[in-house]
């Protein structure tokens, strides 16, 4: 009764009173009339300010507001980690797990790209179980190789050889990141144990994100001209609607549009049939549309289990959508975007 | 026997609300950690499970000058 159960009152109360401090639709349409410098001014006083004054020595102007969101949101939901006991616990630090990938992904790119350490740090995301230290260290590190071995004996977590080779063969980080994100899918399911409603929920939510990964993964192949098995090989196991047979119908089809209109049957498809654009090769709309969708799904269970894991995943996706969104508003705002092309990149 | 239906009546209470009050108490904290500013009202919320423990308490006094 009391071994590894989680302290779920505590923490879902903790959340929502977090999830009211949110910003709301209202909050983007002022926004949206800002300059880079008042969005930044309004963000202060909207929960950021002790971020944006910790590194208004450092940086200035968008940097500013870039570093700060991301720092808020690491420092959130590591609050979050540390309020979890039990198996709540286990599940939380399986979900942030994906920020440690992150920041592998970002670490290894900033260096392919001869990037220095400042540039490196500026989207990094210490939400997992990688502190700023740990990942100082990753980024002090020289080759690849290091990186990878000291990363794998951070996290407990090896990387194997085969996919080590793969990628050092091609030098493309396709390699490695596509095993991780498989990974995390993976140990996320394993931990998520079906022991009750609100866990079989979690599940749920898991394997269609797992849905609009890979649907977003075939899209964005088909754009490469990657189609049939070339394709298959990037999708993750695990999804609730695309399997393994699904996900081969998808990839066998010629164009963007046609892969819509196969996905047509699924949950997804409403929210994505008015954004695909037929005449234009960008996806941008289709994925915004997936985002959407994910968002409508956390929505619609956040409120059945006040006492479980939901209210706290619920919680950690709003956060994550309202970081997302600020950031593409100020962006949006300071390459002189129009509004309207800026609103319908939010999801709301 | 009147003596063990009070002690069962006032015990069995107390056991009631102090499973009412673990999940409100925990709750209550969790929000006034992030709002200090409730600490009132949540402690009305924590203690309404304690009035289970005063019906025990009656049904005990009753049991021993009524029956």
């Amino acid at each position: 009764m009391f071994g590894r159960k989680g302290n779920y009152a505590y923490a879902a109360a903790r959340v929502k009173a977090k999830k009211a401090h949110l910003l709301g639709e209202e909050d983007y349409s002022k926004m949206l009339m800002m300059t880079p410098q008042e969005i930044s001014r309004y963000i202060s006083e909207a929960g950021y300010a002790k971020e944006m004054a910790d590194l208004a020595n450092r940086e200035s102007g968008l940097n500013l507001l870039e570093r700060a969101t991301y720092a808020n949101m690491a420092n959130i939901f590591g609050s979050i980690l540390l309020a979890s006991t039990g198996d709540l616990r286990d599940m939380v630090s399986a979900y942030l797990t994906k920020w440690d990938n992150w920041n592998l992904k970002v670490i290894l790119r900033g260096k392919s790209y001869g990037l220095d350490a400042d540039g490196i740090r500026e989207d990094l995301v210490p939400a997992g179980s990688l502190g700023a230290e740990s990942l100082d260290k990753l980024i002090s590190m020289e080759s690849e190789e290091d990186i990878l071995a000291a990363f794998s004996k951070m996290t407990h977590s090896a990387i194997p050889q085969e996919v080590v080779s793969a990628y050092k063969a091609k030098s493309n980080l396709a390699e490695i990141e596509d095993f991780l994100d498989r990974r995390y899918y993976e140990h996320l399911l394993d931990v998520i144990r079906p022991v009750d409603r609100p866990s079989f929920i979690f599940r749920d939510y898991v394997s269609k994100e797992i849905d609009v990964r890979n649907f977003e993964t075939i899209l964005k192949l088909k754009l490469d001209g990657v189609r049939g098995e070339q394709a298959m090989k990037y999708i993750i196991p695990g999804g609730k609607q695309i399997d393994a047979k699904a996900a081969a119908q998808l990839a066998a089809t010629e164009t963007v549009a046609e892969a819509v209109a196969e996905a047509s049957q699924m949950g997804f498809y409403e929210d994505i049939k008015d954004a695909i654009d037929p005449q234009a090769a960008s996806i941008r709309k289709v994925v915004s549309g997936m985002k959407r969708y994910e968002m409508m799904q956390s929505k619609k269970f956040s409120h059945l289990y006040p006492l479980s894991v939901i209210p706290v995943l619920d919680y950690m996706i709003h956060k994550e959508n309202e970081v997302n969104n600020i950031r593409t508003v100020a962006r949006g705002a300071e390459s002189g975007l129009d509004r309207e092309v800026i609103k319908g990149l939010l999801v709301i | 026997m009147i003596a063990i239906g009070a002690g069962l009546a006032v015990g069995l209470a107390g056991i009631g609300s102090g499973l009412g009050e673990k999940d409100a108490a925990a709750a209550a904290i969790g929000a006034i950690t992030e709002d200090p500013s409730v600490f009132g009202r949540a402690l009305i919320f924590v203690v309404l499970p304690e009035t289970i423990v005063i019906f025990g308490l009656v049904i005990a006094i009753m049991a021993f000058f009524v029956l």
